[in-house]
């Protein structure tokens, strides 16, 4: 079954030297309990792509075109009322710098307890405070009745996170959208928080969209992979034939071009994906 | 065996950090006595997590930041002695490129200036020979002579660090240090500017100082290695060897935690 079918997704971008496809007849599915890692270059609409499921385009992008089904209804269709109700509680989303994406001035309690309130009226206030400890426990978090009344500034960076995905998952979620999750984050931490994605998926079925543009976090993550350039899907294959075999010539530049211990020669110039190609114009290989 | 360029012993930087009138100050250990030394020639990387005293040391090397106490011994002579010409002297040996090619280069400069600003400081070059030797350097370096008028917020990433490394290159150093020098870059332009490096290196025997979080990176460009924690070096040896056989708990740690791309 699918959660998500994206159908033909045109987002485009006005301005007055014209208009910026960035996001280009794209279709994807993301199965229930799955992972499917959208990977590309700055500016391949990787974000754009997600930002769009969530409807957070703002002026001067617009949705131009297409389908966006989540369990079987078109979002697409739906009025702002309709989609604040899915935002944060059936789809929740994780950005990329921790720093910023916490509210400073707030206590981590006060942040999570926010979200309940919100999405979850029927619980009281004890009722909220144990949901929000239990989703402190959930991912890992030290101390979390101490946590519970920290400022951001006091955790590390690591511990940020941890508690983006718990917001993210207080309110059991049916897909999680995660943005370049663990991009700011030292790999030892990285490695925690990629382990703790997929505990969190096994016990809860939860659908993962994640955005990457680091190949190895996708072979660590993904069931399926989307490679997305200039807007575009050049490749799409599960996670096992895109490593094993990659068949678009983009997605075999962007491969060689990180260094791999026993496939590069130590020092040996690595591919390079050729600015002056326009990759566009080979047969995209979806599988 | 190689002249041994820089030999660094029982560096020390303590940061303190006060926390009110009557409080005791609280130290930051960031680097905490290391030893090490960087063979003329070779690529030596330093490794760690954020907080490990990476970008301290390459600060110090670069007489960015003064040391608490330690040496650090350059062809001989202590660095952390120098008078402010002696220093002059040492900078046009030793060049930096940083991470962050947005806010490394002047926005209000042309590129052209950009790049020759070490020749203006340091030589009594004529205009004309600046200029000349400016392009010669952006050609080496994969810049097109037009681009010489043009400003940094035209350029790319991946376009600018190439600006950054014509800079540091332009005064003929012997080492550079690179702190972090492809990481806020993508993947594709990250193998353009590796590749470029290790071309400069060859061409010119340069002896790069290689600061990275990015262990793949490491492993593919270095000769030697120096992983940090906490402000102290744990292990250090061939990269072959680390890779290969990590014997420190930290060294292990680290490589486990590289999601692998198995082919």
């Amino acid at each position: 079954m699918n959660l998500v079918e994206v159908k033909n997704l045109k987002t485009y971008f006005y301005s007055d030297e014209g208009v910026n496809r960035a996001v280009d007849d794209v279709s994807f599915e993301i199965p229930e309990g799955k992972t499917v890692c959208i990977v590309g270059e700055s500016g391949s609409g990787k974000s754009i792509t997600s930002l769009s499921i969530m409807q957070l385009i703002d002026k001067p992008g617009k949705i131009v075109e297409g389908e966006i089904i989540f369990d079987g209804v078109d979002l697409l269709k739906q009025d702002e009322n309709y989609i604040r109700g899915i935002r944060g509680s059936k789809i929740s989303m994780i950005f990329q710098e921790p720093m910023t994406s916490l509210n400073p001035s707030y206590t981590v309690g006060f942040q999570i307890d926010e979200v309940l309130k919100l999405h979850h009226k029927e619980l009281d206030k004890k009722g909220r405070y144990e949901r929000a400890i239990e989703a402190l426990e959930l991912v890992g978090m030290p101390y979390p009745e101490e946590k519970y009344n920290e400022y951001p500034f006091k955790l590390s960076g690591g511990q940020r996170q941890r508690v983006m995905i718990a917001m993210a998952m207080a309110c059991e979620p049916k897909l999680l959208i995660a943005d370049e999750p663990t991009t700011a984050l030292d790999v030892t931490i990285q490695a925690q928080v990629l382990d703790l994605m997929n505990k969190l998926q096994d016990k809860k079925g939860t659908s993962i969209l994640f955005i990457t543009h680091d190949l190895g976090v996708v072979a660590q993550m993904a069931d399926e992979v989307v490679v997305m350039y200039r807007g575009h899907i050049v490749e799409k294959a599960s996670a096992k034939e895109l490593f094993e075999d990659p068949r678009h010539p983009y997605t075999k530049a962007l491969l060689n071009s990180i260094p791999v211990p026993g496939k590069h020669k130590r020092k040996s110039r690595l591919d390079t994906v050729d600015e002056n190609i326009d990759y566009l114009q080979f047969p995209k290989e979806i599988r | 065996m190689s002249k041994i360029l820089f030999d660094v012993k029982n560096l020390t930087k303590h940061y303190e950090i006060k926390r009110g009138l009557l409080a005791k100050p609280k130290i930051i250990k960031a680097v905490n006595g290391i030893d090490f030394n960087v063979k003329k020639g070779e690529i030596l990387s330093i490794v760690g997590e954020s907080g490990c005293g990476k970008s301290t040391t390459a600060k110090l090397l670069m007489t960015i930041e003064k040391p608490t106490s330690g040496e650090i011994m350059f062809e001989g002579e202590d660095i952390t002695k120098f008078s402010e010409n002696e220093l002059k002297k040492y900078r046009k040996k030793v060049q930096i490129i940083f991470q962050d090619p947005y806010s490394s280069l002047n926005p209000r400069w042309k590129v052209g200036r950009i790049i020759a600003e070490p020749l203006l400081l340091n030589s009594d070059l004529q205009k004309e020979e600046i200029k000349e030797k400016t392009l010669a350097i952006m050609k080496k370096v994969g810049l097109k002579e037009e681009w010489y008028e043009r400003y940094p917020h035209q350029f790319s990433g991946g376009q600018r660090q190439r600006i950054g490394i014509a800079r540091a290159l332009i005064i003929n150093p012997e080492v550079i240090i690179c702190d972090e020098p492809v990481s806020a870059l993508d993947v594709s332009i990250q193998a353009q500017v590796l590749n470029l490096l290790l071309d400069l290196q060859e061409e010119f025997n340069l002896t790069y100082v290689f600061i990275s979080h990015d262990l793949s990176v490491v492993e593919h460009i270095s000769d030697r290695i120096l992983v940090m924690y906490f402000g102290d070096i744990v292990e250090s040896g061939d990269v072959d060897e680390i890779f290969s056989n990590p014997k420190h708990e930290y060294t292990k740690t680290l490589l486990g935690a590289i999601p692998k791309i198995e082919v």
